[in-house]
């Protein structure tokens, strides 16, 4: 167990490299910040599109319009039919009159137009909700393939490309959010594992001294370990920080743009400590062996 | 004292506080050290000589497991060194003090420090520091210039340092590689007289050096190795007069590093 005073001496030391070189560290948390910054952005963005495309699934249904001529048996026939399809959570029926009544309701002024018309042109329908679970391409794609052999149906309508569209570019940045990431996590180690190198390669006659009296690998290592955790923490702060004076900035502008919740912040500053930490063990590697030069 | 041979003869004597058995050491194609076998026995005081890289570095480095051997056995205090556990090194360190030609103190820090860290990194309680830094400063002569850095000191006195830096966790064994090399003859005979000192107090002190005159004054048992090889292994006991060398300021005090037992 450490003593206080061991405590007090790994403490010191920890932010010791911070004091010695300054410069160095500040570039290294900007760097870093700023990198964390272009990943907190594209996550932020992928956070928001999967919402508006959790947003538009909500919205998702299919609409089944029906023959004209269909007796009120054959379509009354059809609303078990259409209900026991999996996927499908509820079914109405939507008579031509209701058609019209939407129809006009979306024309707005120009609904006047519709008293041109000899008679109703539009035809009766099934609207279709759909579970949760269903709301994707592919099962709204299967439950038309099902349905559009039915004699009783003239057509099926969903917002096809509008969905697909949405899933592809959700996908595309999700992909571009790895790979940024992938990239962001590298540099920032290699940055906080160079600033630490300098820090050891600074300090290499006092873990030589520790090693000769006997400190422990444990002991030696402790102070780089909490110099890169506090580096990534420092950086991760600021391009949240950073995130933040952005969205009150551009407030207004960003209608509907969600920002972190303060789980998913602290989230990420815990991922930018263990940056950190990486960092300075893999700065650390070679200095861990039981050699002191002598 | 000790066997010329001791792999020759089994088992190492209980006494013996170091052992090699066959040595051989290589650094990448370069071999250090070929065949060499001696002990030492608690309470020893040995020289190591011979010419520039001939070895001797490489015998204390094994000794305090910086390096381990190619071949062959070492033995430290009863634990054979060449097949521990990694993990277990640092501990057995605690018992070996070390002193340098180039004394390697910490340079921003002032005297006090640079000895009381030996004892911080090894988790002694902070009032047993302190007291045990004011021992053996006092010992060495230096607690007067305890808030002194190493570059307000003679050399003498940075070695002086370095011996209470070496001595305050009470070592069994203190290596010294070329204590004396950066000294000029006066210092380097007050620095064998404190060596002594340490030595009489019942430490086993084991120093290299590369002097023929410090070796034909002070040695009194001398292991010359030349070009990794183990060349002659005399005894010389009753050829120095360690009085005379220890001069009378220098009994003041007792000798640093054995009067209390200072590992938590």
């Amino acid at each position: 167990m450490l003593r206080s005073a061991q405590l007090q001496y790994l403490l010191k030391e920890s932010f010791a490299g911070f004091h010695r070189r300054k410069l160095t560290t500040g570039v290294t948390i900007l760097i870093m910040g700023s990198s964390l910054l272009v990943l907190a952005v594209l996550t932020l963005a992928t956070l928001n599109l999967a919402l508006a495309l959790e947003r538009a699934r909500t919205g998702i249904d299919i609409r089944v319009f029906l023959q004209e001529g269909l007796t009120q048996t054959a379509r009354a026939d059809l609303q078990p039919r259409l209900v026991s399809i999996p996927g499908v959570s509820g079914v109405t029926y939507i008579s031509p009159e209701m058609a019209l009544h939407e129809f006009s309701g979306t024309l707005g002024q120009d609904a006047d137009l519709l008293e041109m018309l000899d008679g109703n042109p539009l035809p009766p329908s099934y609207h279709l909700q759909l579970t949760v679970e269903a709301r994707n391409l592919d099962t709204v794609r299967a439950i038309r393939d099902e349905v559009a052999g039915w004699a009783e149906v003239e057509e099926i309508v969903f917002h096809q490309d509008w969905i697909d569209a949405l899933e592809r570019w959700t996908f595309r940045f999700q992909l571009a959010s790895m790979i940024v990431g992938l990239i962001v996590f590298v540099a920032a180690v290699f940055v906080i594992s160079n600033t630490v190198k300098l820090t050891m390669a600074a300090s290499a006659r006092v873990i030589q001294i520790q090693k000769l009296v006997g400190a422990t690998n444990a002991f030696i290592r402790t102070p780089f370990l909490a110099e890169g955790a506090l580096q990534g923490f420092l950086a991760g702060s600021l391009a949240m920080g950073l995130l933040a004076v952005a969205g009150v900035l551009l407030e207004g502008r960003l209608g509907g743009v969600v920002f972190f919740a303060p789980g998913q912040i602290a989230g990420f500053i815990g991922f930018c400590v263990l940056l950190g930490l990486i960092g300075s063990w893999s700065a650390m590697r070679k200095y861990l062996t039981l050699r002191s030069d002598l | 004292m000790f066997s010329r041979d001791p792999a020759a003869s089994g088992p190492l004597e209980e006494r013996s506080v170091i052992g090699f058995r066959h040595v051989d050491l290589v650094y990448s194609d370069q071999t250090a050290l070929a065949d060499v076998s001696f002990t030492v026995t608690n309470g020893e005081f040995l020289c190591i000589t011979g010419p520039s890289g001939a070895g001797k570095s490489s015998v204390l480095r094994l000794i305090a497991m910086d390096a381990f051997p190619t071949k062959g056995e070492v033995i430290v205090r009863g634990q054979l060194a060449s097949r521990m556990n990694r993990r277990k090194v640092p501990r057995l360190r605690r018992e070996i003090g070390f002193v340098f030609q180039d004394f390697r103190l910490l340079e921003d820090r002032d005297v006090f420090d640079n000895v009381a860290f030996a004892q911080l990194v090894v988790g002694i309680k902070s009032n047993q520091i302190t007291k045990n830094v004011m021992r053996v400063l006092t010992q060495v002569g230096l607690w007067n210039k305890r808030h002194r850095l190493p570059r307000e000191l003679s050399g003498g006195e940075q070695q002086r340092v370095a011996i209470a830096r070496a001595m305050v966790n009470s070592p069994k064994i203190l290596l010294a590689d070329e204590p004396t090399g950066n000294l000029d003859p006066e210092t380097a005979q007050e620095i064998i007289g404190l060596l002594f000192r340490i030595n009489d107090a019942g430490t086993c002190v084991i120093f290299s050096t590369h002097d023929h005159g410090i070796v034909r004054t002070f040695g009194e048992r001398v292991i010359v190795v030349r070009d990794g090889k183990l060349v002659s292994d005399e005894k010389r006991r009753g050829a120095v007069d360690r009085k005379a060398t220890i001069t009378d300021h220098m009994y003041r005090a007792p000798a640093p590093g054995r009067q209390e037992k200072v590992h938590a």
